[in-house]
């Protein structure tokens, strides 16, 4: 089981490029797909959804174009989008029995399927109110079980747990993490703790373009001893931030305790571990810096 | 205020304008000029036209914008406040001070604008044509230009806060609406002519019921006409492609303004403004509780489901995020079996083809009250019991008028729902799922009027039995290929009530879909239009969607 992204990019009209030869290769696993707002993760989950099509480049699935004979991948296919509706008369078993006929899975096998997928998405209780009634984080747990009905060869979820209270989110990374066994994840999010709790790999994306492919442990690595705590008084605080690249800032009565990524600390900062938001960050600015130079 | 109601109607104005189908209504707008022009679209006097001068061609021009705009532009712009709920925009809107008077003159104002635009356009086509035709020495352009813009701007002006009005009233605001504002707008326009006929005076009096002013330009310009051929008998109509070409001119010098009929023309717009704040009393200001969904506190759990609750709540409190993530469990999924080759998956998903069938059928016919399915048996029976020429005149002609809000969701829904990105990334999606929506399409067509085609059958008319089939494939057809190419519902709903109406209501052959009457019948045709309509709905779809 292989997907393969060959060179990709995508241009849309007006001359705006999303994608700009983007290339990766994955295997079984959950792939994190981070980047900022309008980085392209959401076209290049469009594309490998068969939703759209690359401008140049090729999307491989076992070695097959998807552009010649998309239906080889749609078959095994499971797609949750960043924004999708539902059909607010339909009750949740109606809608899902609905897209499993769209799916071409038959009467018996998608009856058991979505009985066990409400109860996996915490929805049984609530089945047969029509989804008009559902609240936006019950509406995501109906598109979650969609996603799942075929028992897809390569899940692609784009901000999956957008909506989603704690207690569900917590729920859907436990979920992606059993699934990812026999099966390619992409899991598209700016929201990187998801990514921290579930990803086997991370994809780096910005200005549509491959910032770094690595596991979350390399990626780690790369910000080993580049990260510190300092202490600051809270006037100072604006005047830091100006000067050094900080990933996040605590209030304590001491102080504002900031983690300021760098090589050079500041004065008095000490050595912190490295967590996946710095790293993040770190790539990021490293790739804004190369692209400005 | 000024400033905020200028904002709000130039946002709006903007978004609509900004969009392609706004340049088609434009040119739709220069092609009504131009038919007129070119008599495609004549206004006869009995055996009488009128001299073409700058009058006549502003006049006609006027009727025939004033008319059609009032009834086309309803559809055009009936969506101002669906679209700000669509877009959420509406939600915003709500919590700012703005009053709900406020907000549905606004949208007026907006919807006048849309179709002020048109009404100018049609003007500016009226002088190109008239000075590329008589030149500049002949034009008369008050003559040409004030029918235009006085009758044409004053009868939008209605129209525009008529589809406010509608868009407010919930039962209104769908698809019923549309059709019903066919027969309201038809029953105007009669109700201007009979008023005429009873009081035999000037429309300048009545100005609610000739809000086109079709009424009052006709008289004027039956009352010289008389002057000048008193054996002239009265009649007048408009023709559509040249038929029944006229033999006699006469010199038409244009409408007489008096103060009156200014003032009947300046009393519609202030009765446009009394529409607009009406619209407000019936306005949601886009309440939730106040759409018709149930709300998610208020549905209670089946007693089947209760019994399951203590679980799944158990299930809930292991996976409470207090705990440590690596002891929330969460329930298993059974693997599904799949075929390893893909040929063996497709050869699957071939032979679940009627699964979906029923699964679109299921779609179409779930939500609707009770009583919409008592009156669809009501029809299928009345086909059934009634003697066949009644049956075949008369009940069929109700029986596939009523599921008419059903069939204008064919081909729309993905659009409407935003469930295009699920339902179009399944395999094989758009041959199977077009296909699958025009059979389901067609079996309510059967569910509704299916008593004829079994009295068809007992009667041995299988000639009439294929007219039924005719009919029942042609609608979905129309139905599928009007929602997919322009991804509305409101185009077939417009257009089929107005055909349904001028075809076999009045069993017109060259518009009778449903063959009421052997004489009107013409089943080929329309066999041949559904077959041509599905592919042309196949091949939109296939286009807009990069992988189909």
């Amino acid at each position: 089981m292989k997907l393969e992204i060959e060179d990709v990019s995508k241009q849309y009209r007006r001359g705006v490029l999303a994608l700009r030869s983007f290339s990766l290769e994955l295997k079984p696993g959950v792939l994190g797909l981070l980047g900022p707002n309008g980085a392209g993760k959401t076209t290049l989950m469009s594309i490998l959804a068969t939703i759209t099509k690359a401008t140049e480049g090729r999307v491989l699935w076992n070695g097959a174009d998807v552009a010649a004979n998309p239906d080889s991948l749609r078959s095994v296919l499971g797609y949750l989008p960043q924004d999708f509706g539902v059909y607010p008369n339909l009750n949740a078993v109606e809608f899902l029995q609905y897209l499993a006929a769209v799916k071409g899975l038959d009467a018996s096998t998608s009856a058991r399927r979505i009985e066990e997928l409400l109860e996996l998405v915490n929805l049984t209780e609530v089945r047969k109110r029509p989804l008009g009634g559902y609240s936006g984080g019950m509406k995501q747990r109906v598109g979650i079980a969609q996603a799942l009905l075929n028992d897809p060869q390569l899940l692609i979820v784009d901000e999956p747990t957008a909506g989603l209270d704690p207690e569900e989110r917590v729920r859907f990374r436990n979920l992606l993490s059993d699934l990812s066994g026999e099966r390619i994840v992409i899991l598209s999010t700016h929201i990187v703790s998801d990514v921290e709790a579930t990803a086997t790999d991370i994809a780096l994306i910005a200005k549509g373009s491959l910032v770094a492919h690595a596991t979350p442990e390399a990626l780690l690595l790369q910000v080993e001893g580049k990260v510190w705590e300092w202490v600051v008084p809270s006037a100072d605080l604006t005047q830091a931030k100006q000067q050094f690249l900080i990933s996040s800032t605590t209030r304590r009565s001491d102080g504002v305790h900031a983690r300021v990524l760098g090589e050079d600390p500041p004065l008095g900062a000490s050595l912190a571990s490295p967590n996946l938001e710095d790293a993040y960050l770190y790539c990021l600015s490293q790739h804004r810096a190369g692209a400005t130079a | 205020m000024t400033r905020a109601l200028y904002h709000l109607v130039r946002a709006d104005f903007l978004e609509r304008v900004r969009r392609y189908s706004f340049l088609l209504t434009l040119g739709f707008s220069v092609y009504l000029g131009y038919a007129v022009y070119s008599g495609q679209v004549t206004l006869q006097l009995d055996k009488y036209r009128g001299v073409d001068n700058s009058a006549w061609l502003g006049s006609v021009v006027g009727m025939v914008g004033s008319v059609w705009l009032s009834l086309v532009g309803f559809y055009i712009v009936k969506n101002a406040i669906q679209r700000d709920r669509q877009t959420r925009v509406g939600q915003i809107l709500a919590t700012t001070p703005i009053s709900k008077g406020f907000y549905t003159l606004s949208k007026t104002l907006s919807n006048f604008a849309v179709l002020a635009a048109m009404v100018l356009v049609l003007a500016l086509a009226a002088v190109i044509i008239d000075l590329s035709h008589s030149g500049a020495a002949h034009t008369d352009l008050f003559a040409l230009l004030v029918p235009v813009l006085i009758f044409g701007l004053s009868s939008v002006a209605v129209t525009a806060a008529l589809a406010v009005l509608f868009e407010s009233l919930p039962m209104l605001r769908g698809g019923a609406g549309n059709v019903f504002y066919f027969f309201f707008w038809t029953a105007l326009i009669a109700s201007g002519a009979i008023a005429m006929e009873n009081s035999k005076s000037s429309a300048a009096a009545h100005p609610f019921a000739d809000y086109t002013g079709l009424v009052t330009m006709l008289t004027q310009m039956q009352a010289q006409l008389h002057g000048l051929d008193p054996q002239y008998n009265g009649n007048a109509s408009f023709t559509v492609g040249g038929l029944n070409p006229t033999t006699k001119t006469f010199l038409w010098t244009g409408i007489q303004w008096s103060r009156e009929l200014l003032l009947s023309r300046a009393v519609l717009l202030g009765f446009a403004l009394v529409l607009a704040l009406l619209a407000a009393v019936f306005f949601d200001r886009f309440d939730p509780a106040r759409t018709g969904w149930p709300s998610a506190k208020s549905a209670k759990p089946t007693k089947k489901l209760k019994a399951g609750r203590t679980a799944s709540n158990g299930i809930a409190e292991q996976n409470g995020h207090d705990l440590p993530q690596g002891q929330q469990a969460v329930p298993t999924l059974t693997p599904l079996l799949r075929a390893e080759s893909n040929s063996g998956w497709g050869a699957a998903v071939h032979t679940r083809f009627f699964s979906l069938v029923a699964a679109e059928l299921r779609l179409q016919l779930l939500g609707h009250r009770w009583w919409w399915y008592a009156i669809a048996a009501g029809l299928f029976i009345g086909c059934l019991a009634s003697p066949l020429e009644v049956a075949r005149s008369g009940v069929i002609v109700f029986a596939w008028l009523w599921p008419v809000l059903i069939w204008s969701q064919m081909g729309t829904r993905e659009e409407q729902f935003s469930t295009g990105s699920l339902v179009f990334s399944a395999p094989r999606a758009v041959p199977r799922q077009l296909l699958a929506l025009f059979v389901a399409g067609v079996l309510v067509a059967a569910l509704t009027g299916g008593g004829l085609a079994l009295r068809l059958i007992i009667a041995g008319d299988f000639a009439g039995l294929a007219e039924w089939a005719a009919g029942a494939l042609f609608i979905p057809a129309l139905a599928l290929a009007l929602g997919v190419t322009t991804g509305s519902r409101k185009f077939f709903e417009a257009l089929y009530t107005a055909w349904w109406y001028v075809g076999p209501v009045h069993h017109i052959r060259s518009a009778d879909f449903m063959g009421t009457t052997a004489q009107s019948s013409t089943p080929a045709v329309y066999l041949a239009a559904a077959a041509l309509l599905v592919a042309a709905a196949y091949a939109w779809r296939r286009v807009r969607l990069a992988y189909a």
